[in-house]
């Protein structure tokens, strides 16, 4: 069974096509990276995975269920997380109610009316399972909107893992990191167990290819290429489109 | 700024002491104020023991909306509807059908008010932001001109006059002090029940959705629900405010049920603080004691006085009286701390 499957994926606004006819699949487990230039439909491919944004035509399936008119919570109980390129937050709440919020949100808990938030079996234990090693537990009565940038990118990548969904989408998660953490989220996405699928897109090559099994190469909207990352690294039309220069074949092929 | 960073890295423990020993204060004051309201009535003139029951009674309806208001971030101009539905429900059975058990009013109101709240909920919650607080507006006064035309009803605009106090099935007949008591236990009955929500997972949801709604969808949350149960909710609590009212005031009138009242309910809350649990309650007793005031010696200038105390409380008191009440405490607090140390 696929953990991601998109069959003719299109996106427009008004005439604007956005994502065009978008297919490919994604093995449960595999971790894989989306890249491409600025404007290349990244965000909005995420988007209309996680259903902020609906295809306008196409399908979409996640672990064998079609999710094309699903909405955002339900895909999310489905098994699905996802990070932001541009943190979202709840800034006027502490780091602790923040993750509070990522742990309940899958779990029927998250209707109680009457029982105190962090009143659950192994609760706590987790949310200090996830912020202990980021340095961000002794902060966790800190609102959120007074830690530092880099603090904040660190929750966006531990809120999307929380509720251990079965396949993440993380939006460039190591912008706003400082250079020496981005080995360490590496690590942390390369100790996620075995079959949790990882779909990223990043700007920063080492991530992708310190991350990814597979590559996904848009170009405008359009799929280019897919492969190993030596396959992308070698092929001839994304050397094209990111280095703007158009190599003869033979050159390509050594 | 620097005083941010020493925050920032203040060991662990200190944090819980503090917040120990905030939390033992806070106690220690709601026991004091528990004693004196129920010591208070034998030692109190009438009106001070009338002004007592209405800020309770408002104060329920206050912190109720504030569900909605604060907690979620909706402003809605019509949860005075479900009070007003609840206070008629009240009146008409105990004018027009004399019933008079406190047993089957109580129910019957606050259901039908709870109701009234899961249907307009529905309609207004189609649209958000400004929208949203348009709508809830026209939806009161559609319930406003109801009152205004059922005459034989509601009395039409002279009101539904002569009102008593329900009866709770024991041996004797309530006067002004059994009701001031009834209130009481309902007000804490109440205070206790949106305690309850307000720290649990559902209430911690409403704050997400406040924050970032959003984000909230892609942590799992069905948000509309969320914002379709606070609605219904404040409605019950409006309702329940509305019920006693009825019975406080001897009167129901058109306005109760319109934006005059939605108006002065969401001034409570803020100028006593959306962001406080206990803030409404504050502006409840402010807004209350002005109309008393006003009431005795100017009546024709309290909607001038009314609107003065708000633009001030505005400018200068951004966030409520409550969270400026807070910040002076804790400033109190670590004074204390830093001079001991």
């Amino acid at each position: 069974m696929q953990a991601l499957k998109l069959e003719g994926l299109s996106k427009n606004f008004g005439g604007l096509e956005v994502l065009k006819d978008i297919s490919f699949s994604l093995e449960v487990g595999e971790h894989a990276a989306v890249i491409g230039p600025n404007g290349a439909g990244k965000t909005t491919l995420f988007n209309v995975i996680s259903g902020a944004l609906s295809a306008s035509s196409g399908k979409l399936e996640m672990f064998g269920r079609n999710i094309t008119n699903a909405s955002t919570h339900h895909r999310i109980q489905y098994g699905l997380g996802r990070s932001f390129q541009i943190t979202r937050l709840f800034p006027d709440l502490t780091i602790l109610d923040n993750i509070l919020l990522a742990l309940h949100g899958t779990k029927p808990s998250r209707y109680h009316m009457f029982h105190k938030v962090a009143a659950y079996d192994g609760i706590m234990e987790k949310a200090e399972q996830l912020l202990q090693p980021l340095d961000l537990w002794d902060l966790r009565g800190e609102k959120v909107k007074a830690i530092s940038y880099g603090d904040q990118r660190k929750m966006e990548i531990i809120m999307s893992l929380a509720s251990d969904p079965k396949l993440i989408l993380l939006d460039e998660p190591t912008a706003g990191l400082a250079i020496d953490e981005v080995p360490s989220f590496i690590s942390t996405v390369k100790a996620l167990s075995g079959n949790t699928t990882v779909l990223l897109t990043s700007h920063d090559m080492d991530v992708v290819f310190g991350l990814a099994e597979r590559v996904i190469v848009l170009y405008y909207g359009q799929f280019i290429a897919e492969g190993t990352p030596e396959e992308i690294q070698a092929n001839p039309k994304v050397r094209e489109i990111y280095l703007g220069i158009e190599e003869s074949e033979g050159h390509a092929e050594s | 700024m620097g005083g941010d960073r020493v925050m920032n890295t203040r060991p662990d423990k200190d944090a819980v002491k503090n917040g120990k020993a905030k939390k033992t204060g806070v106690v220690a004051g709601l026991i004091l104020l528990g004693v004196l309201l129920v010591a208070l009535p034998p030692f109190m003139n009438p009106y001070g023991e009338s002004m007592i029951t209405q800020i309770l009674i408002f104060s329920v309806f206050a912190m109720g909306l504030n569900i909605v208001v604060g907690y979620t971030g909706l402003f809605s101009m019509g949860h005075a509807a479900f009070f007003g539905v609840a206070g008629y429900t009240a009146g008409i059975m105990m004018v027009h059908y004399g019933i008079e058990s406190f047993w089957i009013i109580a129910p019957a109101s606050i259901v039908l008010a709870t109701l009234f709240a899961a249907l307009f909920g529905i309609i207004s919650l189609r649209v958000s932001g400004l929208y949203f607080l348009f709508v809830t507006l026209a939806l009161g006064e559609l319930l406003h001109s109801v009152a205004w035309k059922w005459r034989s009803m509601t009395g039409g605009a002279d009101g539904l006059t002569g009102i008593p106090y329900p009866s709770l099935g024991l041996p004797f007949i309530m006067n002004a002090t059994h009701f001031y008591y009834l209130v009481l236990i309902i007000f804490v009955v109440c205070v206790g029940l949106l305690y309850r929500i307000v720290k649990s997972p559902f209430g911690s949801a409403l704050q997400g959705i406040r924050e970032d709604e959003h984000r909230m969808r892609h942590l799992g949350y069905n948000t509309w629900m969320y914002k379709y149960l606070a609605f219904i909710i404040a409605g019950f609590f409006s309702g329940i405010s509305g019920m006693l009212f009825a019975s406080f005031a001897n009167v129901m009138a058109p306005e109760h049920l319109g934006v005059h009242t939605a108006t002065l309910a969401v001034l409570m809350i803020i100028l006593g603080s959306d962001r406080v649990f206990f803030g409404p309650i504050i502006g409840a007793a402010i807004v209350l004691f002005l109309q008393y005031y006003a009431s005795t010696f100017a009546p024709e200038r309290w909607p001038l006085i009314l609107g003065a105390v708000f633009v001030l409380s505005v400018m200068f008191l951004r966030g409520g009286i409550s969270a400026h009440l807070i910040k002076l405490w804790n400033k109190m607090g670590s004074h204390h701390a830093s001079t001991k140390t």
